[in-house]
């Protein structure tokens, strides 16, 4: 500790911390331009210059670290009449647009102006003019170089945080002008950062452009509904309309960053395929109805599928208290167990169970990322969980901790990794189980011989020799790591092989904690609230808590306080559901804001199976795919038109509010549940989405204690459960078949993460066209080359896309985005069967592919 | 009569050539070095001597080398500073085009003393000539073992590469130049770190100017004590004057440090053109303050100077006689800064705009009451708050400009036009810094 006095008041700070910092604690405000919080400091912009005693110069209180003993000042006339001169200077030459700058009355340099500034200027003479009109950088932003105050924070953003390099800084002096490269923003990720970043109207929202003014603006704090890294942010809404999203820049995971999904992709919200009103199939076609006819349609048709199954799904997207209530009604009312919250994959809870029990770490990913050893496996954290990716970065690069890369597909982030295994698709399991035996190896095996007698066993095969390359460097990084955490992307799931998967990554989390390295794990959701719909038990083997549906005790306890019965059994996933409905056993499914005939991994398959149960219920506020196979539509509130809780992947449990009302008839989805209940003549208490709250924190002991009160503006985490004993070692993987052709993986890219990111009109317009990467080398075997048109084609079918040759890319990989509502990937997929083999070639007539691949591109 | 030092090979023929410098004792300092002393003895050596370094701060150079870590898991660098860019010097330009070996000799035993096995010359990209020589120099060292693998059989191995400049005056700043070489926009980096321990591709870096390591050579050979047994004992050493402007006798001047400024424009550079009367000299380049006439008799050395209220700088040396504006003077050399601004500082990059303005309206008759109070006032904003000493000079040089000269100042707004005969203004002067 060393000791500063500022303006008379003593403090005791870190040794290192600075000037700025330190005057922050005491309550000081000094101003800034340039300084931002996660960059390391600049010091140009020279507003905040402070008096030291015995410094012949004023000193930038950013940049200067404190010295035992220091005294500071920031109040004197010098710096009065410095901060005055420095705005009085950046004012000459700014063009004073106020009234038409979008900035203008959330402006830092008009705020800092009033308060710090000249009340005059005495400038006459002619203000640089870089340009007259905006220049237009991309769809998104829009750039007046006349109004930049140069403090560089955008350029360094777009470069050390979000790591794109997008923009640049050309010239010198007077003439030093922000913009892309060749005045275009080629490798931008359009994540608007820089927008947000920009303390003056130099770069802007190209849609939020003359759409309002700052105090015209309803801004509500909410959480976004795209992935699961679950960020804070604003919405701004303007008599009732959308309007904007800003960061919140002290709070959330995410602080002043948003991805594009975040911040331009909310405009899904005035999407136009809402469902209007609530719709019955009548002669063979959906026609809307009133809600009480829907009703008593459904209260027939119900009544006529009694004695069958009954199946439910729930898109983990939705709220807890939703989520709740959904797999509430499924096992009280409809007395089912057959739930599950994915379309996408299967759950092997029985693997899931243990690894999510002994290893998911409830706490802020920034602590997790302060390990001196990080390792992501699967998926692409650069394209599922942007801003994810964005911490991990500044982890690598400002606070050293080493980044281990296990996945089949290459990210950006590799670039800054330690170390990366490129595995093949599929063989993750194997990959890990390699790793684990490296890591037996590199620990040498006299002070843990117990552990790994058992592991030996499970392991099962010789030990991980260096010739392994990758999975040994891996492993002897793990080793040299003081304290490891694991983040794992859900993407894994997808694979048939994801129990296998799951049990290695167990054997790994099990033997990191016996080496002492406090292995902390969490997972990397693409969807909003898949730990929270796990966590409301929307699963066929889990309730509430993730305690398993045969535990007695567990079921007792929630049927007391239910007041009705639990059915015993496991019930049946999605999978099983759809099996069912195919061979003619279910009379109801259930869809609440899931579109599984987009998203399940076998089109033709799925669209059979909802096409044989009896009778499909869809609730959603989005007129999907699946929704036009249903025979009852019941409009939803969707996002921001209902309020509740969404669970992060750090476990951190966040408000999401309501901005709006529901969209034309649509109601909340917990009226809904009632309705659907009373058509059942049953109710459901408590109904109200607070109550839901209480009742989830006395049930769940995850949630125990929390009120939705004290959900700050950060949130609230919550708790992991006692860890059980040591688990034993999961067996060997199976040994993955080597393939030999093309295998196609999908997955989420920048821009698209599921049917709401779809409907965004913004993401639409700055997402590339679809597209199918693979690697330089497969490409020019197969005589291709970027940008042509390509047929990918499977046993099940084909598709023509753009090809993207990506040097990064592995042989034999290729990779098609999911979730562009033009491609209708999943009809190339068979279930059971990913990655899925292909070949690729050149589409034969440009014109006709044009025409094959439908309008709207 | 001084004996030049530094500039001794300058006027033989082919003394760019490693066979002139041998035969003139070259290499003899870099053998005695590497046989006869360890790397900590040659940095005590310069110690000793007081050697200061001659860019223009004037940091006494063995304690910048001592300041490197002795072990660093890193390599170290060495960096000439060859980007001679401030208006009104050509000393390194000289020694590098008719002297090179000396440069050459110089690094490798700078080298030797911080343990760099690198090293970078960092080249003004309008010195061609300068360049060529210096090119082929490093090749005849390479060839006949100066540089290279395990040196004149010692241990020490040392390789020399040429980094040319593409024009840009901030890249004399030293961390600007690092910058630079390391391919990114030359810009001032924040110290600390400094670049004795987080220099060139963040690893410990010496930079040095041409004639500060052209020294190195000769205290070596002759040792510390004759070096400072010229001028003055706290800024010693031979020094390379450049001196410029309205003289009779323009050129580059080898004479101990702290010659009277007086002694050095009228007795060696033979005064002002007849029938003139000297009005003002820069001693040291155009960031550093000018001097009235009536100041004349201070010494040229770091000390003295600074005292004086100006600087040595680079002992640029530009010489205004009574025909020229100092408004003009002025505002030529604030454009010089203006555009030379990196553009990284509100201060530099927006008040130098500022005063260009101003100044221009002032030179050509439009200048208005008020203006000079603006001045000054920007000067004071500038002044003490820039990023690097780039601002902080254009500042110093028009406070002084309007200190000594308001009268002309004040003489251009009141009668709305240049009372100097235009034939005989500033272009003459400084023409080519415009």
């Amino acid at each position: 500790m060393v000791s500063v006095t500022i303006n008379g008041q003593r403090l005791d700070v870190e040794a290192g911390s600075t000037v700025l910092q330190a005057a922050e604690r005491l309550g000081i405000e000094i101003p800034t331009f340039c300084y931002l919080k996660r960059l390391p400091a600049l010091a140009s912009c020279r507003m905040c210059l402070v008096e030291i005693e015995g410094q012949r110069r004023l000193q930038p209180s950013c940049a200067t670290a404190i010295i035992d003993g220091m005294v500071v000042r920031t109040n004197t006339p010098l710096i009065d009449e410095t901060r005055s001169s420095m705005l009085d200077m950046l004012l000459a030459n700014h063009p004073l647009d106020c009234p038409i700058c979008d900035k203008g009355g959330e402006c830092e340099l008009q705020d800092m102006v009033m308060a710090y500034g000249p009340r005059e200027s005495r400038f006459r003479d002619a203000k640089r003019v870089f340009h007259s009109k905006d220049i237009r950088l991309s769809p998104v932003i829009i750039m007046n170089v006349n109004r930049c105050i140069q403090c560089q924070r955008c350029v360094r953003m777009c470069e050390e945080v979000v790591g794109a390099v997008a923009l640049g800084t050309v010239e010198k002096g007077m003439d030093t002008a922000v913009t892309g490269f060749e005045g275009s923003l080629a490798s931008c990720d359009q994540c608007g950062n820089c927008v947000e970043v920009c303390p003056v109207g130099a770069l802007m929202s190209f849609p939020y452009r003359y759409k309002a003014r700052p105090w015209d603006l309803a801004e509500t704090d909410t959480v976004c509904p795209h992935c699961g890294t679950g960020c804070q942010l604003t919405v701004g809404a303007r008599k009732g309309e959308f309007m904007r999203v800003h960061s919140k820049w002290e709070h959330g995971v995410n602080r002043e960053t948003l991805c594009v999904r975040g911040r331009f992709g909310l405009d899904f919200v005035e999407s136009r395929d809402r469902i209007k009103r609530p719709m019955i199939r009548r002669n063979g076609a959906l026609v809307p109805v009133s809600w009480d006819e829907a009703g008593n349609y459904l209260r027939e048709r119900l009544s006529g599928v009694e004695s069958k199954a009954m199946g439910g799904l729930a898109s983990p997207r939705l709220p807890n208290e939703m989520l709740y209530q959904f797999q509430k009604l499924m096992r009280t009312v409809f007395r089912t167990n057959n739930i599950d919250c994915s379309s996408r994959w299967s759950t092997p809870f029985d693997a899931l169970g243990p690894l999510v029990a002994g290893f998911y770490t409830r706490a802020p990913l920034e602590e997790l990322i302060g390990n001196d050893c990080v390792l992501v496996v699967g998926g692409n954290v650069t394209d599922e969980n942007p801003v994810t990716e964005y911490l991990l970065r500044d982890g690598a690069r400002r606070r050293q901790t080493g980044l281990l890369m296990l996945s089949a597909r290459p990210s950006r982030l590799d670039a800054d990794a330690r170390a990366v295994l490129r595995v093949r698709p599929g063989s993750e399991a194997a990959s890990l189980a390699a790793v684990v035996a490296g890591l037996v190896a590199a620990a040498g095996q006299a002070s843990l011989a117990d552990v790994f007698a058992d592991l030996g066993a499970a392991t099962d095969g010789p030990a991980v020799t260096p010739e392994d390359g990758g999975a040994h460097r891996l492993a002897v990084a793990l080793m040299e790591g003081k304290s490891v955490t694991v983040l794992v992307s859900a993407d894994l799931l997808r694979s048939p092989e994801a129990r296998a998967t799951l049990q290695q990554l167990n054997n790994l989390l099990q033997l990191l904690r016996a080496l002492g390295k406090g292995p902390a794990m969490q997972f990397l959701f693409d969807r909003a609230n898949q730990l929270g719909a796990w966590d409301m038990g929307v699963l066929p083997a889990v309730l509430p808590g993730m305690r398993p549906v045969v535990d007695v005790a567990a079921r007792t306890t929630l049927e007391r306080a239910w007041g009705a019965e639990i059915p015993s059994e496991p019930g049946a996933d999605f999978e099983v559901m759809l099996e069912l409905c195919d061979s003619g056993q279910v009379g109801a499914l259930y869809i609440v804001g899931s579109d599984p005939l987009m998203a399940y991994p076998d089109r033709e398959f799925v669209k059979r199976a909802l096409g044989a149960a009896e009778l499909l219920i869809v609730q959603d506020s989005f007129l999907t795919d699946t929704a036009g196979l249903a025979d009852v539509v019941l409009p939803a509130a969707g996002y921001g038109e209902e309020s509740g809780t969404l669970t992060n992947n750090e476990g951190r449990a966040q408000n999401v509010r309501k901005f709006r009302e529901p969209a034309f008839e649509a109601r909340g989805n917990l009226v809904i549940f009632d309705f659907v209940a009373t058509l059942r003549d049953q109710v459901l208490r408590p109904s109200t989405q607070g109550e839901i709250f209480d009742e989830i924190a006395r049930l769940i002991p995850s949630h125990q204690g929390l009120s939705q009160d004290q959900l700050g503006p950060d949130g609230a985490f919550t708790m992991a459960g006692p860890p059980p004993p040591a688990g034993e070692f999961f067996g060997p993987p199976p040994t993955p078949t080597a393939a030999d052709g093309l295998t196609l993986i999908t997955g989420n890219c920048l821009f698209h993460n599921g049917y709401i990111s779809e409907r965004s009109e913004i993401l639409n317009t700055v997402a590339d066209d679809p597209y199918v990467e693979m690697s330089a080398r497969d490409a020019t075997q197969l005589g291709l080359s970027d940008g042509d048109e390509v047929v990918v084609r499977s046993a099940q079918g084909e598709l023509t896309a753009k090809l993207k040759v990506n040097r990064h890319f592995p042989g034999g990989l290729v990779f098609v985005p999911e979730n562009y509502k033009t491609l209708r990937l999943n009809s190339l997929m068979r279930r059971r069967e990913y990655p899925c083999p292909v070949e690729v070639e050149r589409a034969q007539a440009t014109f006709e592919i044009a025409t094959a691949a439908g309008p709207g591109l | 009569m001084f004996e030049p030092v530094l500039l001794r090979n300058v006027g033989v023929p082919d003394g760019h050539l490693l066979a002139t410098y041998r035969a003139g004792g070259g290499y003899q300092a870099l053998a005695k070095a590497l046989h006869e002393h360890t790397p900590d003895e040659i940095i005590d050596l310069v110690k000793n001597s007081n050697l200061r370094g001659r860019g223009g701060a004037g940091f006494p150079t063995g304690m910048k080398w001592s300041f490197v870590p002795k072990k660093a898991a890193k390599p170290k660098y060495l960096c000439c500073n060859a980007d001679e860019g401030e208006p009104g010097t050509f000393k390194d330009r000289i020694i590098m085009e008719r002297d090179p070996h000396q440069l050459v000799e110089g690094m490798a035993i700078s080298a030797y003393a911080i343990g760099a096995e690198t090293a970078y010359v960092y080249i003004r990209g309008e010195y061609t000539l300068a360049i060529r020589r210096l090119e082929r120099a490093i090749a005849e060292a390479e060839a006949e073992g100066y540089l290279g693998k395990r040196i004149l059989g010692s241990d020490f191995s040392f390789v020399v590469h040429i980094h040319c400049g593409a024009g840009a005056y901030i890249c004399g700043e030293e961390t600007a130049m690092l910058d630079s070489l390391e391919g990114k926009r030359a810009q001032p980096r924040l110290k600390p770190p400094f670049p004795a321990v987080e220099g060139l591709y963040a690893s410990p870096t010496v930079i040095n100017n041409v004639e500060t390591l052209a020294c190195v050579p000769h205290i070596v050979m002759r040792g510390p004590n004759w070096f400072r047994g010229i001028g003055p004992d706290k800024s010693p050493g031979p020094k390379l004057y450049c001196v410029s402007g309205q003289v009779r006798k323009p050129g580059l001047y080898e004479l101990p440090m702290g010659i009277p400024l007086r002694e050095l424009v009228e007795d060696h550079a033979g005064g002002p053109p007849p029938g003139r009367k000297i009005k003002a000299v820069i001693p040291g380049g155009v960031s550093a303050p000018l001097i009235p006439a009536l100041g004349l008799d201070v010494g040229m050395d770091f000390d003295s100077l600074a005292a004086a209220g100006s600087m040595l700088g680079s002992a640029g040396v530009i010489v205004i006689d009574d025909s020229t504006c100092i408004v003009k003077v002025a505002t030529r050399i604030i454009e010089f800064f203006h555009h030379e601004s990196c553009g990284k500082c509100t201060p530099c990059r927006e008040g130098l705009n500022w005063v260009v303005k101003v100044l221009r309206r002032v030179e050509t008759g439009q200048g208005a009451p008020g203006d000079l109070e603006q001045l000054k006032a920007l000067c004071n904003g500038i002044f003490g708050n820039t990023f690097c000493a780039l601002g902080d000079g254009a500042a110093m040089g028009l406070r002084a400009a309007l200190a000594h000269f308001e009268d002309e100042f004040v003489a251009h707004i009141e009668e709305q036009r240049c009372p100097f005969n235009e034939k005989h203004a500033g272009r003459e002067l400084l023409g080519s810094y415009g």
